[in-house]
């Protein structure tokens, strides 16, 4: 379906008027299967991680808290899951309105202290969290020594690898992403399940509206960064491109101005944004809200050529639930309270794709979250992995036919979003579409296809 | 990037290529090789994606003297990125400034991961017949129990 999805998107280019888009053509296949291939890999883990560690036997903490307070009853479960993702929402809006404010007032460096102090916070507190579990259901003898020695190096590690792409091998990057995303997604699935699909279908809508209604924040922050010509460091996974210009750096962009190593370094290219970082940080009562929103800008993107503009966006992020009142609300959401962090993902509105990428001329486009840049790779944001990762790591906790149906459903959302990018040109919200599907699909399986194939199993017609 | 090497003999095309043709470079096409001037060589394993010459040898080191704050991991990220200096003779101009800190790098990696695993392996395999009753307050999984960290955080 990915093929097809490329195709159409190629087609669709061609026919907005996109010339000589035969180059284009041959890659887009490529590129969409290096943004399908980590979003498949971290809900792969995450389903992976469900299911060897939901079977335990102590209640989440979660239920627990939210039975006492809630009472016995769906509809008590249904209100409380509303409450909840109403006020994730809103600290998530709230969360975005600030690092808008701070992207405004250039305060750069606390916001990339904070990104790295949040990616640091989850890979270490939920990282050694889900190490910690493996290791009991497993029963791996490791030492303490060793686990002590080991887990602060890899969560350092990864965490350096995550914020400064420049400075690590791209694939390790990706990695260290994809990580953080998967980490994020098991904690999320450790909510009560109502809530879990009231986050998710809160979580589209608001992306929806804060990227496409002019007053949203993600549309303000974009906006501000293309007149401002700087990129919003954020946490956006970001393809390696499929065709890198000949002797141009792809990821120093954001960095320096590249000197004409080969000689025909176009100056003019578009930076990319490889892993912009995009962290709020969660108050002392850490609500559980993980959302890596840390923004970066480089200084030096400012220096580079009026032409070269980096448009890197961050999506929504998560809620920043600080404050106790959040917290009393909330108390369903039991969070490390030792650990001050959330990590807000972004989830990066797709972008328009830059038909003439491998031209010499540069692409004045803007390259807001989610698309394809300059060099054609496509990005997507952090946030858009982890919730749909939740969304599948919730499926299985059911069964590993919703999983697949899920599974399906993304993907097929993915692909359309990418379509409509191909057609519209502009930024747009990776979540609606497949959350949508995903929810529809998870329904439909759980009351439709369940029934329909236990019948034939127990009827020996299929298995 | 200017990393002429003068004066040195039996390069592949003498004269033309001021690099010697051994060290790792990545180009992008081999046409672009010929029709263009010397190619760049890239010191680290992203190719042209990666960070160019000048900068790869501040960031060696860099990270060759933040891994001795216990951070071993750096080591290895280390010697991965400039996966194609490493691999180079050691006497290759183009990355004779580089080569010593990855080179150091990889040495101390080695050393601290056999350390671990051994010990590691010792433990594991050793069990309670070599450690005692010890062995049990050592086990990562009991320590967690103990303080009351596997369930969920807090």
């Amino acid at each position: 379906m990915a093929d097809a999805d490329a195709d159409a998107a190629a087609a669709a280019a061609t026919i907005a008027g996109e010339p000589s888009s035969s180059s284009m053509l041959d890659s887009l296949g490529e590129d969409i299967t290096r943004i399908v291939t980590p979003v498949s890999t971290c809900m792969l883990l995450v389903v992976v991680l469900v299911s060897l560690l939901s079977s335990s036997s102590s209640p989440s903490p979660f239920t627990v808290a939210g039975g006492g307070s809630a009472g016995a009853g769906a509809g008590d479960e249904i209100t409380s899951a509303l409450i909840t993702a109403v006020t994730f929402v809103v600290a998530v809006t709230v969360a975005t309105f600030l690092l808008v404010l701070l992207f405004y007032l250039r305060c750069t460096p606390c916001l990339r202290a904070y990104l790295g102090f949040s990616s640091l916070s989850v890979l270490l507190l939920l990282g050694g969290h889900v190490a910690l579990l493996l290791l009991s259901r497993l029963r791996f003898p490791l030492d303490a020594v060793s686990f002590a020695l080991l887990l602060p190096n890899a969560a350092a590690a990864l965490a350096l690898a995550a914020l400064s792409p420049a400075s690590v091998p791209i694939a390790l990057h990706q990695a260290a992403l994809v990580a953080i995303a998967v980490l994020t997604a098991f904690w999320f699935t450790l909510l009560p399940e109502w809530t879990t699909w009231a986050l998710l279908v809160a979580m589209a809508l608001y992306d929806l509206a804060a990227v496409l209604l002019p007053g949203g924040p993600l549309r303000v922050l974009l906006e501000l960064a293309i007149e401002r010509n700087e990129e919003i460091p954020a946490l956006v996974y970001e393809a390696r491109p499929v065709d890198p210009r000949h002797g141009q750096n792809w990821r120093l962009w954001r960095e320096r101005q590249q000197p004409t190593a080969g000689g025909d370094f176009d100056s003019n290219s578009t930076v990319e944004v490889i892993g912009e970082v995009l962290g709020s940080n969660l108050g002392a009562n850490s609500a559980g809200d993980l959302g890596i929103s840390a923004f970066r800008s480089d200084e030096q993107v400012d220096d580079l050529s009026g032409d070269a503009r980096n448009l890197r966006f961050g999506g929504t992020s998560m809620p920043n639930l600080s404050s106790d009142s959040v917290r009393a609300q909330v108390e369903v959401l039991q969070a490390l309270p030792e650990t001050r962090v959330s990590v807000a993902e972004m989830r990066v509105p797709l972008i328009q794709p830059q038909p003439d990428r491998t031209r010499v001329e540069e692409e004045d486009d803007d390259e807001d979250g989610i698309g394809l840049s300059s060099s054609g790779a496509i990005k997507l944001g952090l946030g858009d992995f982890i919730f749909y990762s939740v969304l599948v790591g919730r499926a299985a906790m059911y069964d590993y036919m919703t999983v697949y149906a899920c599974y399906l459903a993304i993907i097929a959302g993915l692909g359309i979003t990418l379509l409509l990018l191909a057609f519209y040109r502009k930024a747009l919200p990776a979540l609606p579409v497949s959350i949508a599907l995903g929810v529809v699909f998870y329904v439909l399986t759980r009351t439709l296809l369940e029934t329909f194939v236990m019948q034939c199993s127990t009827n020996l017609l299929m298995f | 990037m200017e990393a002429r090497v003068a004066g040195v003999p039996g390069d592949e095309e003498s004269g033309l290529l001021p690099r010697p043709s051994t060290a790792g470079r990545r180009q992008p096409t081999a046409a672009a090789r010929r029709a263009h001037p010397p190619p760049p060589v890239w010191a680290t394993v992203d190719g042209p994606l990666g960070l160019p010459l000048e900068e790869a040898e501040g960031h060696a080191r860099r990270f060759f003297l933040w891994g001795f704050a216990c951070l071993p991991f750096l080591w290895a990220i280390n010697c991965c990125y400039f996966w194609p200096v490493l691999r180079s003779p050691s006497s290759s101009d183009a990355f004779s400034r580089i080569h010593p800190y990855v080179l150091r790098s990889a040495v101390g990696f080695t050393i601290f991961s056999v350390v671990l695993l051994t010990w590691a392996t010792t433990f594991i395999i050793g069990g309670e017949r070599l450690f005692g009753p010890g062995w049990n307050d050592l086990v990562m999984y009991n320590v967690a129990d103990k303080l009351g960290i596997s369930g969920f955080m807090g």
